[in-house]
């Protein structure tokens, strides 16, 4: 069963449309990356997934059916880490998760349970009490990983979920998103680390100024690419600019009274 | 899908919980604010403690006629809370991006929300008035009355101010909810501090009228005076005397109309707010709050050459356009600015007021007509300082860490932009309006006097000033902060009633002014050797607020804080010494 897929969603907020015809779709036990450059579209994408924004036109489905049919039944089985953590910086880490886990109607006393095991996991203990607002970026990122995942989610929705953390917890989400895949869970990732969505995705899809310019297997894209990694073929394929003959320009303009 | 099917709520009871942890969430967030910049932001506690105190003092000194004074005060305390918290009184973006990807309907945000509206307008409405409504009644009554009169006036007291609370903070956000169903978002956010600042001018005028709207609605002619009985309080006051048992029947009539406005401005406030919430929530994702800047963005090079001559060091220059911008875009800062000048603007009519109904007609303005200026320059310049103490985004000040400044460098850029406030209004109203009426040689010197004492008054406001407007954390509350309320009175006192009175007399007796001058040097003088002494000893910038005992108080008051973190603070004081 397909349980999230995109049919030709289109979205526009001015005339030039920021995501144009995209189609794709995750199975259980996939790991579907999305990478594309600054303002390609990939938030959007994700926006519409979610059910945040709807599209112009085309249609997010979950289980075939249209996710506007049931909303709240399709968040139900979904996880989301968005982009930004823009948490309540009033609320500390634990209110915050008790306030997610309720809303999501998860049971009081193994909520806590839950709460407590996974803040440990995620070296957040020592900083449960204290107020989001005093959190760093990488913290704030992890609560909102902890958010994603408490009610046992089917379906994942990754946006750029590394974003801020330090090396060990960065290690631990990728193996944890690969271990998703393998249990069985739908994940979409969206990121720009290249490297991390080789190794962890079953599917690369690479978009450009809203649409998809390849979707297949790593493998694959390398292969019709002609190159020899997901790196190489991503600039062979989106980038217009010479890495390191931009990288010369800029010197030149530093030193230029 | 079926598996997670089983985690929906299934029943009322939980339900119910769910909808209990929303109400909750969005009292939290009502009473927190959601401000990371370390802006003004009040625990619970603190607040209700200080909403509490107006209406407990203004009782002691109270008698039976102040009851329009305390409908208006009850008014003022809740409409300026519900202005306050404006931003927070609906779902915003963050709550859009935590709350609408989780599994709960739209409209149970919006019952939520209201919900917790509700509660939140009873509490204030209770604690604005609880303390004036037990102390009023004993003072103002009990002691030529019976038990039973007093408990009809303690019960009609409180029924009255409570409903005029209510009425208040109702108002407000049927005022926010209608500009967010007519306004486009970005014309929301644009013309909300403009309106922001418009209903706390209509508070401000309607607590300075407060004493003589009470002589006014007293007199027998009210029922003939219909343009008095369109103001809101004098509803509610009619309302508290029908309740008493008067029998006029004007007191009738202002008692249906205070109960009309009073249900028709919480269906009018719930309308408009469920219709502004089904209009902006779901597309808070779509609108991209990056505001057009104020004013023209062509910059001539002429501009930048008067602005250098001002402006000596890159330092100042840079820090100038950063402290103006905050000035003009923040609303926290328009709102303490703008507070401060509007209740000079009022404090200041009300002496035109004076020597309007005294007549004066001299060569020489009275010393009433002197001190109007300097009124609102005072609350001006005090407002200023007051606002550089409020950070703005108190994370982004790593950018004025690094420049590296010295403690001179500051007081020059705080002179300079509180100069910027002085000037313009002092060339451009006062010497043409003194000039205009008393000749040129009164507008001149006038102008003159009001310079000087204003730049000395900055001196004073700065002398231990160490910080770069905006940057600095919030300071904390300081055990020492009744007395700096006290200095700031008794400045008032000077600046506006001495000052004008000594101008006054310098100008039948040209010696005063040759005293004044030598005064003002001297003092001037005194406090350049004071700073040079403080800079001496400490010439450090400073980016953090250090908390004293008084910062452990006002924790201590926030009830939202749990128990052990009162309990450690508790500890760190009795650590400390305190």
């Amino acid at each position: 069963m397909v349980l999230l897929e995109a049919r030709n969603i289109v979205k526009c907020y001015t005339a030039v449309p920021a995501v144009n015809g995209v189609t794709f779709s995750v199975g259980p036990g996939e790991v579907l990356g999305c990478v594309g450059p600054n303002g390609s579209g990939k938030s959007t994408i994700v926006r519409m997934l979610t059910g945040l924004i709807q599209p112009t036109s085309g249609a997010v489905l979950s289980g075939g059916a249209d996710i506007r049919k049931n909303l709240v039944g399709y968040r139900e089985q979904l996880g989301y880490v968005p982009e930004e953590p823009d948490l309540y910086p009033f609320l500390s880490g634990w209110e915050y998760l008790e306030l997610v886990g309720t809303l999501r109607g998860l049971p009081r006393a193994p909520l806590a349970k839950k709460i407590g095991a996974m803040l440990e996991l995620f070296s957040l203990s020592a900083a449960k009490y204290v107020a989001i607002g005093t959190y760093s970026k990488g913290m704030r990122q992890r609560i909102l990983l902890i958010a994603a995942l408490l009610h046992d989610p089917t379906l994942l929705i990754f946006d750029e979920p590394l974003s801020g953390l330090d090396v060990t917890s960065a290690l631990i989400v990728k193996n944890l998103i690969k271990s998703l895949g393998e249990r069985g869970k739908a994940v979409f990732y969206c990121s720009h680390v290249l490297e991390v969505v080789e190794k962890v995705c079953t599917r690369v899809m690479i978009i450009r100024k809203g649409e998809v310019l390849a979707y297949a297997a790593s493998a694959e894209i390398q292969e019709r690419a002609g190159q020899s990694s997901l790196e190489k073929s991503f600039v062979h394929l989106v980038e217009e600019r010479d890495a390191a003959r931009t990288a010369q320009d800029i010197i030149s303009v530093m030193r230029a009274a | 899908m079926s598996s997670s099917e089983s985690k929906l709520p299934q029943n009322g009871g939980q339900r119910r919980e769910q909808f209990t942890r929303l109400m909750r969430h969005s009292i939290e967030r009502l009473m927190n604010g959601g401000d990371e910049s370390g802006e003004l932001d009040f625990g619970i506690g603190a607040m209700l403690a200080l909403l509490a105190i107006p209406g407990a003092f203004a009782s002691v000194a109270a008698s039976q006629s102040d009851e329009y004074f305390f409908i208006v005060l009850a008014m003022v305390a809740t409409g300026a809370v519900a202005i306050w918290k404006w931003d927070a009184l609906m779902p915003d973006r963050r709550d859009y991006v935590n709350l609408a990807p989780l599994p709960i309907p739209g409209k149970h945000i919006l019952y939520a929300n209201l919900a917790a509206l509700l509660l939140v307008a009873a509490a204030l409405g209770f604690d604005v008035n609880a303390a004036s409504s037990v102390l009023f009644p004993l003072i103002a009554v009990s002691s030529h009355s019976s038990f039973g009169y007093l408990a009809l006036f303690f019960v009609t007291h409180l029924f009255s101010v409570f409903l005029a609370s209510m009425f208040s903070f109702f108002i407000v956000l049927a005022i926010l909810g209608l500009m967010m169903v007519v306004l486009p978002y970005r014309l929301f956010r644009r013309c909300s501090i403009y309106v922001r600042c418009g209903m706390v001018a209509v508070l401000m005028v309607m607590i300075s009228t407060s004493f003589e709207m009470s002589e006014i609605i007293q007199h027998p002619s009210l029922g003939s005076r219909q343009l008095v009985q369109l103001l809101p309080p004098v509803w509610f006051w009619g309302l508290c005397e029908h309740l008493r048992g008067l029998t006029d029947p004007v007191f009738g009539t202002l008692a249906e109309t205070a109960i009309v406005a009073c249900v028709a401005s919480l269906a009018l406030a719930i309308a408009a707010s469920a219709f502004g919430f089904r209009r902006s929530f779901g597309k808070n994702s779509e609108s991209i709050a990056n505001f057009a800047a104020i004013g023209s963005v062509i910059r001539h090079k002429s501009q930048h050459r008067t602005r250098d001559l001002f402006l000596r060091t890159p330092f100042e220059r840079g820090c100038f356009t950063f402290a103006l911008k905050t000035l003009f875009r923040s609303e926290n800062h328009m709102l303490i600015i703008g507070g401060f000048a509007g209740v000079g603007i009022v404090l200041a009519s009300e002496s035109l007021f004076q020597s309007a109904t005294a007549g004066s007609a001299n060569r020489w303005p009275s010393a009433a007509l002197l001190s109007i200026p300097l009124i609102v320059l005072y609350m001006l310049l005090i407002g200023l300082r007051f606002s550089f103490e409020i950070p703005v985004t108190q994370k982004g000040n790593w950018i004025f860490r690094l420049a590296n400044p010295d403690a001179s460098e500051c007081v020059g850029l705080a002179r300079k932009i509180m100069l910027t406030f002085l000037i313009p209004p002092l060339f451009a109203i006062t010497l043409p309006a003194y000039s205009f009426v008393w000749g040129w040689r009164v507008g001149m010197i006038h102008t003159a006097v009001i310079a000087t004492v204003s730049m000395l008054l900055i001196e004073f406001l700065l002398v231990c000033f160490r910080k770069i407007p905006f940057t600095c954390s919030a300071p904390h509350f300081k055990s020492n902060a009744p007395v700096a309320v006290f200095y700031y009175l008794l400045g008032f006192i000077v600046f506006t009633n001495l000052v004008p009175i000594i101008e006054r007399r310098a100008s039948g007796d040209p010696l005063w002014y040759l005293g004044f001058i030598l005064a003002l040097t001297g003092i001037w003088l005194g406090l350049k050797l004071y700073r040079r002494e403080m800079t001496r000893f400490d010439n450090q910038l400073i980016f953090e607020e250090r908390s004293d005992i008084g910062d452990v108080n006002i924790q201590v008051l926030n009830l939202s804080w749990g128990a052990r973190e009162t309990e450690e603070i508790l500890r760190s004081g009795q650590r400390d010494g305190y």
